[in-house]
């Protein structure tokens, strides 16, 4: 309990830092909310008069605090290119980044464990060879450039999936499904590949394992022992890994998302960083960072849970 | 197994040596104008004798093109990991190897810096200062700092507990010796793997940077601004992305499998 | 004669290449409109301010075309016709102009169209409060009065020849219901055929149709319009079905969609102009030498074929070509690049001794190209030209707000109204001279042009400014782009979408065929 409570702490502590940060590197982008509130119809004296008002004429650390202040209190300020309030916005498109990130996640799990297995079995064989070149190959390109493959051969020669847009699944829950599929896989394809090497490393180290020789001197066949006693010891590790790759996923979505069209975080941190919508990018960033290590710490949280040793270290 | 090694290792070098070597020679041989100069008539061509990748939407030659861009896109990767390893080293070493509330201090803002994806932070950072060739580096070099500083502080702190360093420190021998003469030797070969690897994920940043148009700026020709380029043509000509993204993938795969065959033989302990 | 051509050239791109669907089911089902159905178009670029007065965007006026009736509008000889007015006139002095509104307009918001709401909108135009892009269209205006709830008498101080042709497009002549002001950046409220139902900025606007259009309510339930910047995304998703239209075929596909004879295709002439700006508070611009240096080393033909693969055509003027003020004994520079090096050198810049930075827009694509292409000609001329890509924001707060570039490029969109043209774009004092030009010179002829009332002379001081802005090389002016859509089969009443601006889409009179 102790344990928890101090990583509880820790993680509020890293949650101020990331809001400092934040604000620090928003407040030194070109241009301040007044210009751009004001547009193409600014002058000198209205912008001062609007700068004034705004309050961003106050020192940093009151600005600091008017900002995390409204945070807290669930008063988020509004975007000014979106001209809606930030908070709704970012709820929306969060909901719509989680669909791709979990698609790609269990289109990535789903081809990586049998893969990653597969190679381990058949370890230094043929089999081998080909799944971990394969996976080499998947991480050597730029997930983008998946994503203009994908949409060259399933939109436009095949025909079968949109290229753009976003559904909300609750409107339509298979347009939503075929809306997010191509992103999905353009996200899942590099990660894939990370994961079946780690399948495949995990899988190595478990099959020469103690237990694993008791197991066949028993008499189960080669595939129970894989199937049953291997892999069940090496999933946790690998969706250690999985949840570890959040943060990287969240990374990739700004391009993805940006060429899909699909109206996600990315895409919305994308429009925020085009536009300089100085409210928008301090939410996006905030979030984001925030997402990912609420998520690294979650996935701590389980992995104590799972394996208690680790509170003794 | 040996022989997979061997394998995996001997290729890796090779394509590696090989980019490197056109990077630093084709500027050399070829004029820089190959690269830039426009034919009108041949736009869009597919690969012919003449030019044996194509051309792109302004009849360059992306044969040219990809190989002079070669410069570029090492160039860019390798000073941002070099610049993350300048910040990096010492953070790391001076956190692993004196602990206390200084490690303390740098790993909670470094752990806080991981949490910001490494290409958003770059993004930011290129969007903040604006887009051009020196902007990218910093903004590749920092987003990645964190991440080296963590590993080289992990493997600061194994060192500093090793035996023989302690007893050395019991001896008496200074901290700046000590830094000097047993941790950084013992930390070289985790940093040479590390660099590698950081500079695949560096090549596929610059890109996405690019991409995104808050990387490198035209006309220069860079792999990642090639890729952005083609996303126009693509339907009718295909090479102008299947050229440059092929280099991509080439080199990134040549410096993941040089990477991976370094670490078994310098650094056979980390596994992932 | 080069007008007689132009006109020529307009009606055959106008009329001649409508491409009907294959099937001639379809083609017969397209001269019976229905009525029903919801159409998703990809726009070419994004909107931004919604506010009609506001705005001053070509994007965001082509989709408010929609939601919004101006007092008069023009036909497609820019003639002054009646629109929400249904008569007016002017005092032989021309200093009164009194007009008639239409009986029976209803506004979004149910509230019927009287002489209040039109003085309401002329009245916040020309508040410097509301920051209006045509303020100053007002300028003259001494009063606004409403005898009764259909006539409306504006009384000028002054005579203001291009007054009502000014007030024929929406940035001046819009009318909004009494009171709308706060509400119309967010939720545009008009008298257009269709209601505005809301926007997500960077990604899309719902439109609806409005039942009690004065005009008769539109054929289609709803249009959706899509922004999609990046052509290869946006023709893609009209080849997979995901969009029934697109603006702005891509340039370097226009021959093949054509020949394919699977979309309708509609293409005119000029959809705006582009030209490259020299920022006259940069000291080398100050230099007219050097401003005409730098035009004689662009190639307008080369780079129009080479930026938009020759869709378009090259200008030495920014008039638009059927109107009557375009000067067309004027022809562009040809390329020189010796006489260009000569210049530079009398100049005090000798090759190498000039370092540009050239700022172009990620918003326009081939203003990317056209920078790559001009480095080549500057290199060789001895100037090193460098490219900063800017995203639409920064670029419209780096060069239009705070002037900060040396060289840049740029298109207008429905500027064929002279007066607006020329007075805002090369006056001292007008509102879009964000290249800081000061000629005395075109300063009286613009003022001029205002108070000479009779057409043909006044058409005679514009062709004196397009000289005296060619001999100066103010601006080096490149060409004319054309126009087009693209459609599915199914899209009818195509030949009613454009407005005479060449900018503005209405889809009033557009259905589609289930």
């Amino acid at each position: 309990m102790a344990y928890i409570l101090n990583r509880l702490l820790s993680v509020l502590l890293t949650l101020f830092l990331i809001s400092v940060i934040t604000f620090a590197v928003t407040n030194i982008l070109p241009g301040d909310v007044a210009m751009m509130i004001m547009g193409t119809q600014s002058n000198p004296e209205a912008l001062a008069g609007l700068r004034e008002t705004l309050g961003l004429n106050d020192p940093l650390v009151v600005q600091y605090g008017r900002w995390i202040g409204g945070l807290l209190t669930g008063d988020w300020g509004q975007s000014l290119v979106f001209k809606e309030a930030i908070g709704p916005l970012i709820a929306q498109k969060v909901v719509a980044s989680s669909l791709i990130v979990v698609m790609s996640m269990a289109v990535a799990l789903i081809a990586a464990i049998p893969l990653g297995v597969w190679a381990a079995v058949h370890r230094d064989r043929w089999q081998d060879s080909t799944s971990s070149t394969a996976a080499l190959v998947g991480v050597s390109l730029p997930d983008f450039f998946w994503g203009i493959m994908l949409i060259l051969l399933f939109a436009r020669a095949l025909g079968w999936l949109p290229s753009s847009g976003f559904v909300h699944p609750g409107d339509d829950f298979l347009g939503a499904i075929r809306h997010a599929f191509l992103p999905s896989l353009a996200l899942g394809l590099g990660l894939m590949a990370h994961l079946t090497r780690m399948t495949r490393a995990t899988m190595i180290g478990i099959m020469g394992q103690e237990f694993i020789r008791v197991a066949r001197a028993k008499g189960l066949s080669e595939r129970e022992v894989v199937w049953s006693y291997g892999l069940r010891n090496a999933v946790g590790p690998v969706l250690t890994v999985a949840g570890l790759q959040i943060g990287y996923l969240f990374g990739s979505i700004i391009v993805i998302e940006s060429l899909f069209n699909f109206t996600g975080m990315g895409w919305l941190t994308y429009q925020a960083l085009l536009n300089r919508d100085i409210p928008l990018i301090q939410s996006t960033v905030f979030v984001i960072a925030a997402v990912v290590m609420l998520t690294n710490f979650l996935v701590d949280l389980l992995y104590v849970v799972i394996d208690p040793r680790i509170r003794l270290s | 197994m040996r022989r997979f090694f061997k394998g995996k290792g001997l290729i890796g070098t090779v394509i590696v040596l090989a980019v490197l070597l056109v990077a630093v020679l084709a500027p050399l041989v070829i004029p820089d104008s190959f690269a830039t100069q426009m034919n009108m008539r041949a736009r869009l061509s597919g690969p012919t004798w003449e030019h044996f990748f194509g051309t792109d939407q302004l009849g360059r030659d992306l044969f040219y093109r990809v190989v002079l861009g070669a410069q570029t896109s090492i160039m860019i990767a390798g000073a941002a990991v070099l610049m993350s390893i300048v910040i990096g080293l010492p953070l790391g070493i001076v956190s692993g190897y004196f602990g206390g509330w200084i490690d303390n201090v740098l790993m909670r803002l470094v752990d806080t810096l991981l949490s910001f994806p490494a290409l958003l932070l770059a993004l930011t950072i290129s969007a903040v200062l604006g887009p051009n060739l020196t902007n990218t580096i910093i903004a590749i070099g920092v987003a990645f700092t964190p991440f080296l500083a963590r590993i080289i502080r992990g493997e600061a702190l194994r060192v500093a507990q090793m035996p023989y360093v302690e007893a050395a420190r019991a001896a008496g021998t200074t901290d700046a010796w000590m830094i000097l003469r047993h941790i950084l030797p013992n930390i070289m070969p985790a940093i040479i793997v590390q660099s590698t690897i950081s500079l695949a994920f560096a090549i596929l940043a610059e890109a996405g940077l690019s991409f995104l148009g808050l990387g490198t700026q035209p006309p220069e020709a860079s792999w990642g601004l090639m890729i952005q380029a083609s996303r126009d043509y693509l339907d009718v000509a295909p090479w102008t992305a299947l050229v440059p993204g092929a280099a991509v993938a080439m080199t990134v795969l040549g410096l993941n499998l040089f990477g991976d065959t370094l670490r078994d033989v310098l650094d056979p302990r980390t596994e992932t | 004669m080069k007008r007689r051509d132009f006109l020529s050239n307009t009606t055959a791109l106008f009329g001649a290449t409508m491409f009907s669907g294959a099937a001639p089911m379809i083609a017969s089902a397209q001269t019976t409109p229905v009525t029903g159905g919801t159409l998703i178009w990809g726009h070419s670029e994004t909107t931004q301010n919604l506010d009609m007065h506001q705005t001053g965007t070509a994007s965001t006026g082509r989709v408010l075309q929609n939601v919004h009736n101006s007092i008069v509008t023009v036909d497609k000889d820019f003639n002054v016709i009646p629109m929400l007015a249904e008569s007016f006139d002017t005092s032989d002095d021309g200093l009164v102009y009194t007009f008639k509104l239409r009986a029976g307009v209803k506004f979004h918001n149910g509230a019927e169209m009287t002489s209040e709401d039109v003085k309401y909108s002329f009245e916040r135009c020309a508040n410097p409060d509301t920051g209006a892009v045509n303020f100053e269209v007002f300028n003259a205006v001494e009063s606004i009065e409403t005898p009764d709830p259909l006539t409306v008498v504006v009384t000028l101080n002054a005579v203001n020849a291009p007054f009502l042709s000014r007030l024929a497009e929406n940035g001046a002549g819009v009318i909004m219901p009494k009171g709308s002001g706060d509400v119309q950046g967010e939720t545009p409220i008009g008298a257009g055929p269709f209601k505005f139902v809301r926007r997500e900025f960077g990604n899309e606007v719902e439109l609806e149709r409005f039942d009690d259009y004065w005009d008769g309510p539109a054929y289609l339930d709803k249009v959706i319009a899509r922004e999609i910047p990046e052509p290869t995304v946006r023709l893609t998703g009209l080849r997979t079905g995901e969009l029934h239209m697109i603006n702005d075929i891509p340039a370097d596909r226009m021959a093949e969609i054509e020949d394919a004879g699977e979309m309708q295709v509609v293409k005119w002439f000029p959809l705006n102009w582009d030209f490259v700006n020299l920022n006259h508070t940069f000291e080398p611009f100050q230099d007219a030498r050097v401003r005409k240096a730098f035009d004689l080393i662009i190639d307008k033909e080369v780079l129009l074929d080479g930026a938009l693969w020759g869709q378009g055509a090259t200008t030495a003027s920014p008039s638009y070509p059927t109107s009557e003020s375009y000067n067309s004994d004027l022809s562009q520079r040809a390329q020189d690049i010796d006489a260009a090096r000569a210049l530079l050198d009398e100049a005090g810049y000798p090759a190498g001794s000039l370092d540009i930075v050239f700022k172009a827009t990620t918003n326009y694509p081939y203003h990317i190209e056209s920078a790559q292409i001009l480095v080549e000609w500057f290199r060789m001329a001895g100037v090193n030209l460098s490219i900063e890509q800017l995203t639409w924001a920064d670029w419209l707060s780096q060069c239009w707000v705070d002037k900060d570039y040396q060289m840049t490029m740029m298109n207008f969109f429905t500027l064929w109204e002279p007066d607006f043209l020329y007075y805002s774009l090369f006056n001292s004092t007008g509102a879009f001279n964000y290249r800081g030009i000061n000629d005395p010179e075109i300063d009286k002829l613009t003022e001029e042009a205002r108070i000479t009332v009779d057409p043909a002379a006044r058409a005679d001081v514009y062709k004196a400014v397009q000289q005296r802005v060619f001999d100066e090389t103010h601006d080096i002016f490149l060409w004319f782009r054309n126009g087009s859509i693209g459609a599915q089969p199914d899209v009818g009443g195509l030949d009613s979408i454009v407005h005479p601006n060449g900018s503005n889409l209405n889809f009033h009179k557009v259905w589609l065929n289930a």
